[in-house]
């Protein structure tokens, strides 16, 4: 297995270079010129050349994909150009708020909608199952604005249970201004989690080695809970894994309605305001991410299933 | 029995949690609806960058906060400046006894005396190629030499800011001379902008790149560190200079109560706290559970402030809450690229503008409170004649038609479609679908082009555009910052987005820019703003107005447009907070 790690460890190397190519092209040969935004309403062609001339946008072609490829590598994405600010400093003090609110509300939504789909899978073709069915369509039918619009308005607003806005650090002084955005973060996850999960386990309810436990007398429960999740892992492990880069990437919609400092309104701001250094970091952070967590992804299977073996 | 006492703490831990209003301290409460990128004065080139940033630096003039005409007085000057008959060469002496905030930066920690070496040293900084400030245009060309050190220092690798420039020299420890090289009757109020707040050369170099995070000025309030945050909390300056609040400002600000704090020293709060909220709907429900002081109305929640009378809602007065609505200094207008050979057709941009339902898009999305603009010039600013009134901007589809055949398109015939760009948010999609549909009327067919930010910015710079929206609000209180924007050198990538060029209105706009206000300079601003209006180089909008709701305790705040300095005369009734918190 420390081989197979190694390894896809090293695909990091050719899948970084792919991704630095194409932010580099992306960036630098098919957007636009950065300077007037950066320079404000009333920016003079002099003035542009110069910024250009600075932010090292004039300097050969390859020169510049070579420090694109250089920062994926080091780490070291430089400073913003909007905000001058240092990015790795921007990340780290962005991620931390958005992991206040994602990671819980992650690990909550999971847990919340396994327990559902096995009760739905329990009860299938019930009215329990077709409550929780009904209950999912709804849930993904609202769109995730009216949610947020209404428990705010609700919740924080009229019954003042919650903060509206706003983020203080360090815990527990947190959880008043992230309690009701993780809650609609769960309702959110809720549909979608449910629904692929239901499928999954009632996929594995119908095989061969269910109707087997069974013949041999074990309960329900003990066919559901040991055998049928045990092999409906693979599938939940692989969806709940990839989720893992856009926590850390921040909830945009979330942190903005409820002024939360977080990387994605961070990302939002450098998209308005062409800041490329930001976009960059920001892409290659998410491609780093969902590589690794792909391989850690590998590396549960083979917890979840003894069959599998990484070679 | 544990999981149960856990679940419980957990509960309260959530619930309940929400914090009460404090009416121990003496602190206020507002809202910026942007976050904030740092505080390095030469790069405050947004309103909102400059109220943070004018809560800790300052300049040597400020607006006087009550007066209106908008008139400039002395701030780290001690006194307005004197300036040659020739009118280029400025004499400004400081206040003596300035401090800046304490800080590691400085000897022991502690914060040293404000002397005319940092007001030069701060105005080189403006113009240091290394740094490319957003607001170097302001000194572009206007000093003595220095051009010529920004030039000579673009080339080198680091910027020398002792060698002296003729233009910007010390007289002695607290007084400086600048000379221009041509008039520039508006340099006082450049002076007086956040670009040109004062900073310590070695709070510069003590912090380096990290300086935007550290501001160390000499204003009524201190943040030793700035973190990019949903929350910046301001102290008051324990050190700042006697400074009082004005003793008389506009007619009638004594019956508004806004001199009863006359003649005290300030600042009157102890604190200040900003959130930065950026969506409209926590803006609204903060302030209406009196988590806030004071909110920027905008958009969708105009409806929930106003009666179509333009009153304040009832429920809001029964909790003491105060409507102040002015109009603003800005001028919105669909410009047409006059590259474009179509639009080199007068009476097609005049039959354009006389098709355009301003009535309707008002009521649709400014809830009435717009006021049709007659000329680039916003009201209240010189230049803006009330009697003038714009033929073409009358709603008359008859006349639109009429026009449009003469123009040598009957119908619209053999007018290709013609593609409007914008932003791509939904309001401004909605308001260009609006113009589509006004402009059908008279057989114009209109396409929407949404763009992100950069992408509209870079499409008008680089001149990939028919049509396009926008909106100008001033830098300073002067015609010349509305006219500029139809003034041909300006033209892309330049303020003048319409590439408009007229060689009458160009060499007007060049005599009457040089000279000091004047009856005579005001003559030719209103004649620039009337011949240029009539000949239709854009289909004009609106000048908006600013709405604000201020609650009962806050006490005060005026409308100002260029309000960096405002804060620092705020003051909060604690005893009326108390009493209508109940309320909300």
């Amino acid at each position: 297995m420390i081989k197979y790690v190694i390894r896809r460890l090293l695909y990091l190397i050719p899948v970084l270079l792919g991704v630095s190519f194409i932010i580099f092209v992306l960036f630098n040969l098919v957007s636009g010129d950065p300077t007037a935004v950066l320079l404000g309403k009333n920016a003079t062609a002099r003035q542009m050349a110069e910024l250009r001339e600075q932010l090292g946008l004039n300097k050969p072609l390859l020169e510049q994909y070579f420090d694109v490829v250089r920062s994926a590598f080091t780490f070291n994405f430089g400073t913003s150009w909007a905000t001058k600010q240092d990015i790795s400093q921007m990340i780290v003090q962005g991620a931390y708020p958005s992991l206040c609110l994602t990671l819980p509300a992650f690990v909550f939504a999971t847990i919340l909608s396994l327990v559902i789909s096995l009760v739905a899978a329990f009860y299938r073709g019930k009215g329990i199952d077709l409550f929780v069915r009904i209950m999912c369509i709804a849930g993904v039918s609202v769109s995730a604005l009216a949610y947020i619009l209404f428990f705010q308005y609700f919740f924080a607003y009229k019954l003042g249970w919650f903060e509206i806005s706003g983020f203080e650090y360090g815990f527990p002084d947190f959880v008043p201004y992230v309690a009701l955005p993780a809650i609609i973060f769960v309702l959110l996850s809720l549909g979608p989690d449910v629904r692929f999960f239901r499928t999954v386990i009632l996929d594995e309810i119908y095989q061969d080695y269910v109707r087997t436990a069974r013949a041999k007398g074990l309960t329900e429960i003990v066919v559901l809970l040991k055998h049928v999740l045990r092999n409906a892992l693979i599938p939940i492990i692989t969806y709940v894994v990839i989720q893992i880069p856009s926590l850390i990437l921040g909830a945009l919609l979330l942190e903005n309605f409820f002024s939360i400092p977080g990387l994605g309104g961070i990302t939002l701001n450098a998209l308005n305001s062409s800041d490329f250094p930001v976009i960059k970091a920001m892409a290659i952070l998410s491609s780093v991410l969902y590589i690794l967590l792909s391989l850690l992804t590998d590396v549960l299977y083979t917890f979840a299933d003894p069959r599998v073996k990484l070679k | 029995m544990k999981p149960l006492v856990l679940l419980v703490s957990a509960l309260l831990l959530v619930f309940g949690c929400s914090k009460e209003n404090k009416f121990d301290e003496r602190e206020i409460n507002l809202i910026s609806p942007e976050k904030i990128a740092g505080f390095d004065p030469i790069n405050a080139s947004d309103r909102y960058s400059g109220n943070e940033t004018g809560k800790v630096y300052e300049g040597l003039f400020e607006f006087h906060p009550l007066k209106r005409p908008y008139e400039l007085m002395p701030n780290l000057a001690e006194s307005m400046p004197t300036v040659s008959e020739d009118g280029l060469t400025y004499t400004v002496k400081l206040r003596r006894g300035v401090l800046f905030h304490d800080s590691p930066a400085f000897k022991d920690g502690i914060g040293r005396e404000l002397k005319a070496d940092d007001v030069i040293y701060s105005l080189k900084r403006l113009a240091d190629p290394k740094l490319n400030a957003k607001g170097w245009w302001l000194l572009d060309e206007r000093l003595v030499g220095l051009n010529e050190w920004r030039a000579k220092h673009a080339l080198l690798d680091v910027t020398n800011y002792d060698e002296v420039i003729e233009g910007l020299q010390k007289v002695d420890d607290y007084s400086i001379q600048m000379k221009l090289k041509k008039p520039f009757p508006q340099f006082l109020y450049a002076l007086a902008m956040p670009y040109t707040f004062i900073v310590a050369k070695e709070a510069v170099e003590h912090f380096g790149k990290q300086f935007l995070n550290y501001p160390v000025g000499t204003g009524a309030f201190i943040l030793p560190k700035f973190e990019q945050t949903s929350t910046i909390t301001y102290v008051r300056n324990p050190k700042f200079r006697e400074k009082f609040y004005p003793t008389e400002g506009e007619e009638g600000d004594d019956k508004l109560g806004l001199l009863a704090d006359a003649g005290k020293k300030i600042p009157l709060v102890d604190k200040i706290n900003v959130h930065i909220i950026v969506e409209s709907q926590p803006k609204w429900l903060s302030f209406m559970k009196a988590k806030e002081d004071l909110l920027e109305v905008k958009d969708v929640n105009i409806q929930q402030t106003i009666t179509p009378e333009k009153e304040l809602k009832t429920e809001h007065k029964e909790k003491g809450v105060r409507l102040i609505m002015k109009p603003m200094l800005d001028v919105t207008y669909f410009a047409f690229n006059h590259e474009e050979p179509i639009f080199k057709n007068r009476k097609l941009r005049q039959a354009m503008n006389m098709a355009f339902d301003r009535a309707g898009f008002n009521r649709l999305f400014h809830e009435n409170t717009g006021f049709e603009a007659h000329g680039p010039v916003p009201p209240g600013l010189g230049g803006n004649r009330k009697e003038f009134k714009n033929p073409f901007i009358r709603y008359d589809l008859d006349q639109a038609k009429r026009l449009l055949v003469e123009a040598g398109y009957p119908g619209g015939k053999g007018l290709p479609t013609i593609v409007v760009q914008t932003r791509s948010d939904t309001v401004a999609r909605q308001q260009v679908e609006f113009f589509e549909k006004s402009m059908e009327k008279i057989g114009i067919n209109i396409d929407v082009g949404t763009n992100t930010w950069p992408e509209l910015v870079n499409k008008v710079t680089k001149k990939q555009h028919q049509m396009y929206t926008m909106a100008w609000g001033a830098d300073y209180p002067d015609a010349e910052n509305f006219l500029g924007l139809l003034y041909c050198p300006n033209q892309s990538p330049g303020s003048n987005g319409a590439n408009y060029c007229n060689p009458d209105f160009d060499a007007l706009y060049k005599t009457a820019t040089v000279l000091q206000d004047s009856p005579e300079r005001t003559a030719m601003y209103e004649k620039l703003n009337e011949s240029v209006a009539l000949d239709a180089p854009w289909v004009l909008g609106f000048h908006r107005t600013d709405i604000y709701l201020a609650q009962a305790w806050l006490k005060n705040f005026k409308h100002m447009e260029f309000n960096h300095s405002q804060f620092q005369y705020l003051n909060v009734d604690l005893e009326v907070k108390k009493q209508l918190s109940k309320k909300f």
